[in-house]
């Protein structure tokens, strides 16, 4: 080998590297550094402005075996995950069967999509004045009808739902959109087909739309769940987590240990918990993914 | 002519010799800039601002930068600029926000001066407020105090024409004053306990104090939530909710929108009542002591100014702090009594509040006032982390209002873990 084609073989290897460092160095600056900050911190019981005394896995073992409320925190996140979910996707779901048949498609998902580009502390404090017990518009309403009005947010047993429906009212524009561009994405043949073989609206779509529909419904699925265990700002403005803890999920419970008791080493151990868990979902979520075929999105 | 050049040549030279001494003196010693952190807005602060002109004026090669950080984000605030190594110079500091920052070494001792000055000028209970371990740590500025606010007009149209005294007393008048819809939900409550935090929480502790029994011990490391006393206030406030006197989305808000007829709130709420209720602020919004069965008191909480211990500017930062709280204008006041003032906040300065005398006539000014005089007046105890402790003793006591636990269950449970924080304080 020359010494002018060794330059050159020098020079081709370093240049994508070169290219790569910017990223690279935003990465480690941004992503890696942080990150492995916050797992020392979480071995430690630094406070924020003192000096960090190294804990081990202290942290960790006081929020499973101490803390009296890490767990329940969970639990409600749990909770608010499932209800999300479960009621927002197949709302979005209907909707967008509905929307998709309609010729005025392009405003109702306009419509549908306002929520989105809407500051989420905005929506909180609107809903929090429908909701309101005494004077909310939603409560006035039902008694008009002679119904009596739930406490929608003080009652114990009513905040978490009220934080589920605003939830899932919050990410019915997104939700719908994407369940449009799969429902746009499937072939008419199938639907001309299935109707030639005299299957009505219901089996047309149990039988033709949502198998095909499979993909994307996961992947709105995933993307939801996702969203909802990290919820938090809902939470912050319409309940402070109460009643009673009724409402407090790991991330207001994580942010309220940071700031607002000073406990950083405690509170980055609780984070990294609720992150493994949202990558415990995230993977088996993908993993079916894939069997989904959803690599189209 | 040869004298006149000499002459010219002296004044020149001695022109360019001060010139020469003064340029190398102001190049080797840059402005001073203290920086302050309160959580006033620009326009509550605006008093306080002139001041600040005014120093500045007074103090060439001195500037002073104001800081407004959001009273929910102050500590936040204060952690990020320290580990930043950027912290502020001079803190408006909530009390009980003090044993962590001192903890840790954030906070720098008064000088000995200021410290005389203090004893002498404050009230008792400020300075007890800004006192931790023993050791005075700044100079009180905002001062608030906890008692019952009633509707006038609410409690004369039901018939009574004095607010209650007694826990009974506010049971049947409540009951006399709530208003139910057709579904029997609340829509205007006897009384409102409110649905944050601090609402909860604080209106217990002035509860206890008027019960006689201090929430906390005297060392700071224990409690008194399993005394008859706690169970009496929670099991009260509870059977309120039971009889449907209250509801639990009444908020200390309803108050002000005439949708609660009585109400536990401090006197820097004096302002947005006074706007709420316009023309019939004096007339329909009275000021009583909170209703107790025992010897009567309540509590107060205040601020005070402090300095941060990394500050390279320690002797200039309490040296303005001693101007802002010291030096008076023609009105009598000081730059922090006028700001307080404006706001309708009160302070531990006598001298200001003689000042105020005036300003503070009006009767909800006067009850507030007399509040904070009397004896049964306790400032808040600047226990290890407070504000953590104060969101646990809330949960506990909604428990027992919901009916998930009994009182006194609610309370020891409550007593176990807030002793286990108050045992991590150092000694």
């Amino acid at each position: 080998m020359s010494a002018g084609s060794s330059s050159a073989f020098a020079a081709r290897g370093l240049a994508p590297y070169l290219f790569l460092a910017p990223a690279a160095l935003f990465a480690l600056v941004f992503l890696v550094g942080p990150l492995g900050f916050a797992l020392w911190v979480s071995t430690t019981d630094w406070n924020g402005i003192g000096a960090a005394r190294p804990v081990g896995w202290g942290n960790y073992r006081y929020l499973f075996e101490q803390d009296p409320f890490f767990m329940r925190s969970l639990l409600n996140t749990f909770l608010f995950a499932a209800g999300s979910l479960i009621v927002g996707v197949p709302l979005a779901l209907g909707i967008a069967v509905l929307i998709a048949r309609s010729r005025l498609q392009s405003m109702w998902r306009m419509l549908f999509w306002l929520p989105m580009i809407t500051n989420i502390v905005a929506i909180a404090y609107i809903w929090r004045f429908l909701l309101n017990d005494t004077n909310g518009l939603l409560n006035r309403a039902l008694d008009l009808l002679g119904l009596p009005g739930p406490d929608w947010l003080t009652g114990i047993n009513w905040a978490m739902p009220s934080l589920i429906m605003v939830s899932a009212w919050m990410t019915l524009g997104h939700n719908v959109l994407l369940f449009l561009a799969g429902l746009n994405e499937i072939d008419h043949s199938y639907h001309e087909a299935a109707e030639l073989d005299g299957a009505g609206p219901l089996r047309l779509f149990w039988h033709v739309t949502l198998p095909l529909l499979r993909p994307t419904l996961l992947f709105v699925t995933v993307t939801s769940l996702i969203t909802a265990l990290s919820s938090f700002a809902l939470m912050l403005v319409m309940t402070e987590g109460g009643p009673a803890r009724a409402t407090t999920v790991a991330g207001l419970y994580l942010y309220d240990m940071a700031f607002t008791d000073l406990r950083l080493g405690r509170a980055s151990a609780a984070a990294f918990v609720l992150a493994a868990i949202i990558l415990a979902f995230s993977l088996a979520q993908f993993r079916l993914l894939r069997r989904g075929g959803v690599e189209r999105h | 002519m040869i004298q006149t050049l000499r002459t010219l040549r002296f004044v020149l030279a001695t022109c360019l010799t001060l010139a020469g001494a003064v340029a190398p003196a102001s190049a080797a010693s840059p402005p001073t800039t203290l920086r302050v952190a309160a959580h006033y807005t620009a326009k509550q602060a605006a008093p306080l601002l002139a001041c600040f002109k005014r120093y500045e004026a007074a103090h060439p090669g001195l500037r002073i930068d104001y800081q407004q950080v959001s009273y929910r984000d102050y500590l936040q605030t204060v952690l990020i600029s320290r580990v930043g190594r950027s912290p502020a110079d001079i803190y408006n500091l909530y009390s009980i926000w003090a044993p962590q920052l001192i903890g840790v070494g954030a906070l720098d001792r008064p000088p000995p001066s200021l410290e005389r000055l203090v004893r002498a000028a404050y009230t008792p209970a400020t300075v007890q407020a800004a006192t931790i371990g023993g050791r005075l740590w700044g100079m009180p500025s905002a001062v608030s105090v906890y008692q019952l606010v009633y509707n006038r007009r609410m409690l004369a149209a039901a018939g009574y024409r004095a607010p209650p005294r007694t826990w009974a007393e506010l049971a049947t008048i409540g009951a006399a004053t709530v208003r139910r819809n057709r579904q029997g939900n609340v829509v205007r409550g006897g009384y409102a306990f409110g649905t944050t935090t601090a609402n909860i929480a604080h209106t217990f502790y002035a509860q206890m104090y008027a019960a006689g029994v201090p929430p906390f011990t005297a060392d700071g490391r224990g409690t008194n939530l399993r005394s008859p006393a706690a169970a009496r206030i929670v099991r009260e406030g509870a059977m309120l909710f039971r009889r449907g006197i209250t509801s639990h989305a009444m908020t200390v808000g309803n108050f002000a929108g005439r949708a609660a007829a009585m109400t536990v709130l401090a006197n820097w709420q004096k302002s947005a009542l006074a706007e709420a209720f316009g023309d019939r602020f004096s007339s329909e919004v009275g000021v009583a002591p909170i209703p107790t069965d025992g010897p009567g008191g309540t509590m107060i909480y205040s601020f005070f100014w402090g300095v941060e211990r990394a500050s390279p500017s320690r002797p200039q930062a309490w040296a303005l702090i001693r101007w802002l709280n010291e030096a008076r204008g023609r009105d009598g006041l000081t730059c922090t009594g006028r700001m307080l003032g404006g706001m309708g906040d009160l302070t531990g300065n006598r001298a200001d509040l003689a000042a105020m005398r005036g300003q503070l006539a009006d009767p909800f000014s006067r009850g507030f006032v007399a509040a904070l005089e009397a004896p049964g007046a306790r400032p808040q105890a600047n226990v290890w982390h407070a504000e953590e402790i104060d969101r646990l003793l809330r949960y506990y006591i909604e428990l027992a209002w919901y009916g998930r636990m009994s009182p006194p269950a609610a309370l020891a449970t409550a007593d176990r873990e807030i002793r286990a924080i108050l045992a991590e304080q150092p000694r």
